[in-house]
């Protein structure tokens, strides 16, 4: 590979760490959001097909919020990949146009698969089995996603495989068969599932008072998926690990402070949520549950600078500074969070009421 | 030249762009207006106490939430990931440049969403006039993100100072943007009524249908009537090529606001008619009619944005290809395929010349043309040009077609893309030849190399039936003022000779058969028995062509003596072009 293939990136406006505080605040955000809505649709097509008065109820109850999932998560997608393109975007976009037709096809499959989960809330009772078939194919269309995003962000890493471009001009490069390919993909897919069973332990709270039988249902079926899924996913995650080149690697064994300082946390965290969640405290597990999800998106983006390393790093983005928009966009932001409070205060008191 | 090309020859990025952003356009401007409208409706409802119209409110805001949330938010996701494909350049330095921008509309995006679940989820279980400031909150964010967008997408046509520092509120407050934000504000709330209008046909109640109808009416007919004046200032605040293709000189916005006109016309009689005079009329059909011309409005302002713009996808900055504006003169000089990233041949060889050609195809002209498919292809565009007609066509590109960028290479580079569009797409014999000295080239090649670029032979076979050959030679010397944008032809006067003969010949058997006059022998049998060839070209040293040929027509006044000429009109034509010949021979 030479590194002429690799565009000339834009300059930008304030100092890079600026972008990647922000993306490292909004992304995990992602993370939570979007786990919750594949993890959640997963469960749901699981108990529908189980059947019976109970697993029928708790999958209607999911059902409800899944098309709130989709949407937050969506817009929680917006502002990390807004600010990974301000610092990576001569690789985003590259690797996007490589595998243009499946990056594309994101979207018909996600309108198909938000429409299948409002049909499915919306049509629950009329539905019958039916349903059960929609709810799955909308979680199979969630993992197809996946799929085709954790192709983009390990492409967008390997600027060596760019030059294979000249025998796919149509957008039909995939890097399914790199070697960090399927520990990631599963890594994501299985831990996406287990932070569902954490999710619906937790909504399933709001029934406590109006159908505590509910509630309870949701917690022992959501722990379960939870402490399962997870057991599996560390096992992808230690598989994922292993499976990076030996320099991305060290990284997190003392070659770099920040790096290593963040992995021993974590490390030491795993087993602790582990207790918590075997011991159904969902709350403490949630709290580590999120700590945990931020400090491995900081460890995602060690990996990402390790792979990009040989050609590129942030400090080589070329600043004309322009600080005033940012004031705005900060501004913007503590006003809509006060609104954004404000409003689901008013309405958690309309449906308690 | 600096990212890669996503090529699919028989589809092309554009047609792509415009099949997801054609719906989501009209769907997100729906969702603004479609805001105010709910929180209108609403207020009627409640202050005529009319469960009815509550209940019409309900049933609205739920198709709000299915088709603005599900199809509206993610297809203007959807833009995102297209555009990024299609032109990555461009939305790197929009990015970029106006990265907080974005945020900021992220974080409107992210209250709209929000105020719509609540209001919908809510509807009838929350306290009347909290549920209204929901609504308002959703209406608020929904317009502040089309102000937002706005600033943003119309830097791209009136970019203004930002063109020259990139400063990010110069750029944001764009000599189009205050208009622009009107228009699209009325916009957004007619196609609202437009909705509220379709609603009221399909409900049952028909006092409910009847009030909401006529609301409705009302609601289209004061947005459009405010779009207009809008419209037009936003008109008038573009920049002068961008106006001259919006008064007419492209034909495609032509048809697209001919197409405007008549939808604007259709939706303000229906509201009139069938919506305030007469709410029993709207029939399901009627309706279905006014939102298609709804539609139409939409998609019609939408292409003359669009195509007001080219041949840039910004405006003075950077070309639809990608290509920056500053970058080509650097790029003729030096050459394309040694600067650019994203190309395979690197030095152009007589052996390579057709996949070099191709390489400039797809990161020079793939932007707008297709290789075959039905939206501009070139294939279609370039089969009445040779090999050498188009190269010399290549070159002059921008100057003759404004809308098309400049070709950005040098003058091999050029004969390559042709070599490539003639030779390997169109079958035409790849030959060079020399230029041909004066006198010598052939009509045929004279139109090929001038005219084929926009012309069939058979749309001038068709202009100029009826035509004399000297109607046509008359033409030839005032093109420009024959057609606005028609570049005029630089031949020389023998060559336009010729090439009126050629056109001529096209109504009139083949070019051998038409006789010409010969301008010596014109000037043996009317004039050498006075004037000798000598004392003609130093009378004529200072004259011009022009001159020269109307001094054939009035001879007599010249010198009282001197008799007027009785030659036909050719033979005028001829004299006048060998008396011009003459010039310069006398030294």
């Amino acid at each position: 590979m030479n590194g002429q293939l690799i565009p000339t990136p834009d300059t930008i406006p304030v100092a890079w760490g600026w972008f990647q505080f922000l993306l490292l605040l909004t992304f995990p955000i992602h993370l939570l959001f979007m786990n919750a809505m594949m993890g959640s649709a997963g469960i749901a097509a699981f108990q529908h097909f189980k059947g019976g008065e109970a697993n029928r109820k708790l999958a209607h109850f999911l059902a409800v919020f899944l098309p709130l999932l989709i949407a937050f998560t969506v817009n929680f997608g917006v502002a990390p990949l807004l600010f990974a393109q301000v610092l990576y975007g001569q690789f985003i976009y590259t690797s996007s146009i490589l595998m243009g037709v499946f990056w594309i096809l994101i979207i018909p499959i996600l309108i198909l698969a938000y429409f299948g989960a409002y049909l499915y809330d919306f049509r629950f009772e009329k539905l019958g089995k039916t349903g059960g078939w929609i709810i799955s194919i909308v979680f199979v269309l969630f993992i197809i996603i996946a799929y085709f995003f954790t192709n983009n962000m390990l492409m967008m890493t390997l600027p060596d495989t760019f030059s294979a471009y000249f025998r796919h001009m149509n957008g039909t490069l995939l890097v399914s068969g790199h070697a960090t390919f399927l520990p990631r993909y599963f890594h994501m897919i299985v831990g996406a599932i287990a932070v569902g069973g954490l999710y619906t332990a937790l909504i399933g709270r709001l029934k406590a008072k109006s159908d505590p039988k509910l509630a309870a249902y949701a917690e022992a079926v959501g722990m379960k998926v939870f402490n399962s899924f997870t057991l599996i996913s560390i096992v992808f995650g230690i598989w994922f690990l292993i499976s990076q080149p030996k320099p991305v690697m060290m990284l997190f064994m003392s070659k770099n402070v920040l790096a290593t300082a963040i992995f021993i946390p974590a490390l030491i965290l795993v087993p602790l949520m582990l207790v918590f969640s075997f011991r159904k405290k969902v709350i403490a597990t949630t709290v580590v549950l999120t700590v945990l999800v931020f400090l491995m998106t900081f460890m995602r983006a060690f990996v990402r600078a390790g792979y990009l390393a040989k050609y590129f790093n942030l400090g080589r983005l070329k600043m004309v500074p322009e600080y005033s928009p940012m004031i705005l966009f900060f501004v913007s932001l503590a006003g809509g969070l006060v609104v954004l409070v404000w409003m689901i205060r008013k309405a958690w008191q309309a449906l308690q009421a | 030249m600096n990212y890669p090309v996503w090529y699919l020859p028989s589809i092309g990025g554009g047609f792509l762009i415009a099949l997801i952003a054609v719906t989501h356009v009209f769907v997100s401007h729906f969702a603004v207006g479609g805001g105010l409208y709910l929180v209108f409706s609403e207020k009627k409802g409640l202050r005529e106490n009319n469960p009815g119209i509550l209940a019409f409110t309900k049933r609205h805001a739920k198709f709000f939430l299915l088709l603005t949330m599900v199809y509206g938010s993610i297809t203007g996701v959807g833009i995102w990931f297209i555009v990024a494909l299609v032109n990555p350049g461009g939305i790197s330095l929009l990015i970029h440049n106006f990265v907080f921008g974005w945020a900021t509309e992220w974080v409107f995006f992210l209250l709209e969403i929000a105020a719509a679940f609540v209001y919908f989820y809510t509807f009838g279980k929350m306290d009347d006039k909290t549920h209204v400031t929901i609504g308002w909150i959703y209406f608020i964010s929904a317009w502040i993100s089309l102000f937002l967008i706005t600033g943003i997408v119309d830097v791209m046509l009136t970019p203004g100072a930002w063109a020259v520092h990139r400063n990010f509120w110069a750029g944001f407050f764009n000599p189009s943007f205050v208009p622009s934000v009107f228009f699209r504000t009325f916009i957004a709330t007619m196609l609202a009524g437009a909705y509220g209008y379709l609603t009221a046909s399909f409900t049952e109640d028909t006092a409910v249908k009847e009030s909401m109808t006529r609301f409705s009416g009302k609601w289209t007919l004061v947005s459009l009537i405010l779009a207009i004046p809008s419209g037009l200032w936003y008109v008038a605040v573009l920049p002068a090529h961008a106006h001259r293709l919006v008064a007419g000189q492209s034909p495609t916005i032509a048809t697209a606001l001919h197409w405007g006109f008549w939808a604007v016309a259709g939706l303000m009689a229906i509201t009139l008619i069938a919506g305030i005079a007469k709410p029993s009329w709207n029939l399901k059909p009627v309706a279905m009619a006014a939102f298609v011309c709804a539609f139409l409005i939409v998609g019609s302002f939408e292409w003359t944005r669009e195509a007001s713009r080219r041949p840039f996808v910004i405006n003075k900055v950077m070309y639809s290809n990608q290509i920056l504006k500053r970058d080509v003169p650097a790029l003729r000089e030096k050459g394309f395929l040694n600067s650019a990233r994203w190309v395979q041949i690197r030095k152009l060889t007589a052996e390579n010349r057709m996949a070099a050609g191709k390489e400039l195809f797809i990161n020079q002209c793939y932007a707008c043309h297709t290789i075959g498919g039905f939206n501009n292809s070139i294939i279609a565009r370039a089969k009445s040009m040779s090999y050498t007609a188009l190269a010399a066509y290549i070159e002059k590109i921008h100057k003759m077609r404004y809308f098309m960028p400049p070709f950005a290479g040098t003058p091999d580079e050029a004969k390559a893309l042709a070599a490539f569009v003639a030779g390997k797409l169109n079958g035409k014999e790849i030959k060079e030849q020399r230029p041909a000295p004066d006198g010598t080239g052939s009509g045929k090649s004279l139109y090929e190399e001038n005219c084929s670029g926009c012309h069939e032979l058979s749309d001038l076979k068709e202009k100029t039936a009826g035509w004399e050959q000297i109607k046509i030679r008359a033409a030839l010397d005032k093109l420009n003022k024959l057609a606005e944008g028609m570049p005029p032809y630089e031949g020389t006067p023998a060559e336009k000779d010729r090439l009126s003969v050629f056109l001529y010949s096209l109504n009139h058997g083949s070019p051998a058969e038409i006789s010409v006059p010969d301008g010596k022998t014109v000037y043996e049998t009317h004039c050498s028995p006075c004037h000798e060839v000598s004392g003609l070209a130093e009378k004529t040293a200072d004259w011009d062509r022009a001159k020269i040929r109307a001094a054939l027509d009035k001879l007599n006044e010249l010198e009282d003596a001197m008799p007027p000429m009785k030659g036909t009109v050719q033979e005028k034509e001829a004299l006048a072009s060998y008396l011009n010949s003459l010039k310069g021979g006398r030294k």
